[in-house]
């Protein structure tokens, strides 16, 4: 049987690969997305102090320590049983918030924006970030300067932009200074003018992106976010809700270890990526997406005004849920607006300033789990300890995983849309390669290694010849 | 060329072994010539070339497993000259030439030093080699600097 191997992955955080299965009229059989990095962190964290467990699992990733630090110092505040100090809380969800800003405007302006901007069928020596910067150079200013605002953030809060150190178990380290407060305050309204100007242009390409639309990962499933007593968008406090694609909940106040009742993970004889499932139904039809999606579909009102103006627009997409994964990027913009937004109602509140950040205890219980949602999607961190506060076991139920069912079936989707016979083009390919960027999954999260991406394609006949290759 | 406005951008991964190279120049640099530039990332990002724009002058200090362990490669580089290949993680200095001169008007000079490590495994702490490659680019990046006739 025919087979097209995408080997690595472009555009994405991290080392994978796809391959698709032709039959001998040149149809596409069954596709598979493969992560071909190893995952080691939850194993070479036993034995350290759970002290430890913000600064070593921040380490996991160079696009998401913030995410993997905050979920790990919830994980250490609920095993000191601790209420951190109401400042700390919100200085850790501006630091939240900020990540989100900095890696969505990433993924959108730098990884997925060659495909917008210059065509799913173009050159692909042009279609990069470079190939923007010459034909879109507003555009380009514009991603820099908002993905800039969101590291700055990060950098003033957390005293570096790649893995700070300030969020520790039982709050933040210090309190933060009026005029490092001033100085994101000043930024904030230039952020917000991109933020609106890039929705506006994303609004207006829409129509021409309808075959997209139409096949990247466009079905029902589940969708998993964290939840409030408001139904307002949620990324740090609140539970665990499913609802299913006609927004009907499933699943609910899921809180702590409980989890466990609901997310099943299994392994895969064919990729480094955990599969997770909502238990109940079983890993074939356990299916569910987590992420910006989910995170809309689940909110009835973001709880920003200019937010909330694009969410109602948003919604007007279908009658029901927003199902194609191809919105994920629209979705992202609007995460984007209302981060910004929240940021700057967070640093105006006088207590923002307060000199109560931390608290202190020692282990009182025996586990913790810390939950919120990163920019991809929900981020559980999970950790028992001995009676000397070594860690005993950890697992780290990340936002790839979640998605890793949905990422196949979306690669098969288009993978029977768009590829045909036995001749490859790039445009294709790409489409394949790009209905994964839409879930913009970070490898490095979900099985800690980083890789480098170029491109090699084969399409292999029954007895494994190369009929075709493509590479770049 | 002395007075010019320099900037010295170090990057690598400080966790594994020789990758090091680039930020430890600009930490033992930062130290000799407190009237210099510097910054020290794990990786190259277009956010980079605003800031480029800026200056007369940029060095690149980088690590690379090609070639001779224990040997300092120099290369000029040029806006507009960048190698095939599409942005990924690593994007080479070359193209956050292109992106100061196309996005902000303005590509400083540029020089890439590189010094030739041994040993890229997880861990920190530079190998033999590696360390030979740094004295070397610390005692031959100050002189590049005052000598405009090598650019």
């Amino acid at each position: 049987m025919p087979t097209i191997t995408i080997d690595p992955i472009t555009r994405i955080e991290g080392h994978s690969k796809v391959t698709i299965q032709l039959d001998d009229q040149g149809d596409v059989q069954s596709a598979r997305f493969h992560v071909t990095q190893v995952r080691g962190f939850e194993k070479l964290c036993e034995g350290r102090p759970f002290t430890e467990m913000p600064a070593l699992m921040a380490r996991i990733c160079g696009i998401c320590p913030t995410s993997h630090l905050l979920a790990s110092s919830k994980a250490c505040d609920d095993i000191m049983a601790v209420h951190i100090p109401e400042t700390a809380e919100k200085l850790r969800r501006i630091m939240n918030l900020a990540q989100i800003t900095q890696s969505h405007a990433l993924s959108f302006f730098y990884l997925s924006a060659p495909d917008f901007l210059l065509g799913m069928d173009s050159d692909p020596e042009e279609r990069n970030i470079l190939g923007v910067v010459r034909k879109f150079p507003q555009m380009a200013r514009d991603g820099i300067k908002l993905r800039q605002f969101g590291q700055r953030v990060l950098e003033t809060l957390g005293g570096k932009r790649v893995h700070p150190g300030w969020i520790v178990p039982g709050g933040v380290s210090h309190p933060l200074q009026a005029e490092q407060r001033d100085a994101i305050l000043a930024e904030i309204p230039e952020a917000i003018r991109i933020t609106r100007s890039a929705l506006r242009w994303f609004k207006g390409q829409i129509e021409s992106f309808r075959a997209e639309v139409r096949a990247f990962a466009n079905f029902p499933t589940m969708f998993l976010a964290m939840a409030n007593d408001t139904n307002e968008f949620s990324a740090y406090n609140g539970w665990l809700r499913f609802i299913d694609a006609n927004l009907n909940i499933v699943a609910d106040h899921i809180t702590g270890t409980d989890y466990m009742n609901y997310i099943g993970e299994s392994c895969n004889d064919d990729s480094y990526l955990k599969t997770t499932y909502f238990k109940p139904l079983g890993p074939q039809d356990g299916i569910y997406r987590v992420g910006p999606l989910a995170r809309l579909n689940m909110c009835q009102s973001a709880g920003t005004p200019q937010a909330d103006e694009e969410l109602a627009e948003f919604r007007e997409l279908e009658r029901h849920s927003v199902l194609s994964s191809f919105y994920y990027h629209y979705a992202r913009l609007i995460e984007i607006l209302f981060s910004i937004e929240r940021m700057q109602t967070l640093l105006n509140d006088p207590e923002i300033l307060g000199k109560n950040v931390r608290a202190h205890a020692s282990p009182n219980n025996f586990e913790g789990v810390g939950i919120l949602e990163a920019p991809r999607g929900t981020l559980i961190h999970h950790y028992r300890i001995d009676q000397n506060g070594l860690i005993e076991t950890a697992n780290m139920v990340i936002a790839t995983g979640h998605n890793n069912l949905a990422i196949n079936r979306g690669v098969l989707q288009v993978a029977r849309q768009f590829v045909k016979g036995k001749k490859l083009e790039q445009g294709m390919l790409n489409r394949v390669e790009a209905v994964i960027r839409a879930f913009d999954p970070c490898l490095s999260c979900s099985t800690h290694a980083a890789g480098e991406m170029p491109l090699d394609i084969q399409l292999l006949s029954v007895d494994g010849e190369i009929v075709d290759r493509v590479r770049r | 060329m002395a007075a010019a406005r320099t900037l010295l951008i170090g990057y690598g991964n400080t966790l594994r072994g020789d990758d090091a190279l680039g930020p430890m120049a600009v930490e033992q640099m930062r130290a000799a010539l407190p009237y210099l530039e510097f910054v020290s990332c794990h990786q190259l990002g277009p956010e980079l070339a605003g800031q480029m724009a800026a200056f007369d002058c940029v060095v690149f200090l980088d690590a690379s497993s090609a070639g001779e362990p224990g040997t300092v490669q120099l290369q000029r580089l040029q806006a507009g000259v960048t190698p095939a290949g599409s942005f990924t993680h690593h994007m080479h200095p070359a193209v956050l030439l292109e992106l100061a001169q196309t996005l902000y008007g303005r590509a400083p000079k540029a020089m890439l030093a590189t010094g030739v490590g041994a040993s890229f495994e997880s861990g920190e702490g530079l190998s033999e080699a590696a360390q030979r490659a740094l004295d070397e680019i610390c005692r031959v990046v100050p002189r590049l600097l005052q000598s405009p006739d090598l650019w």
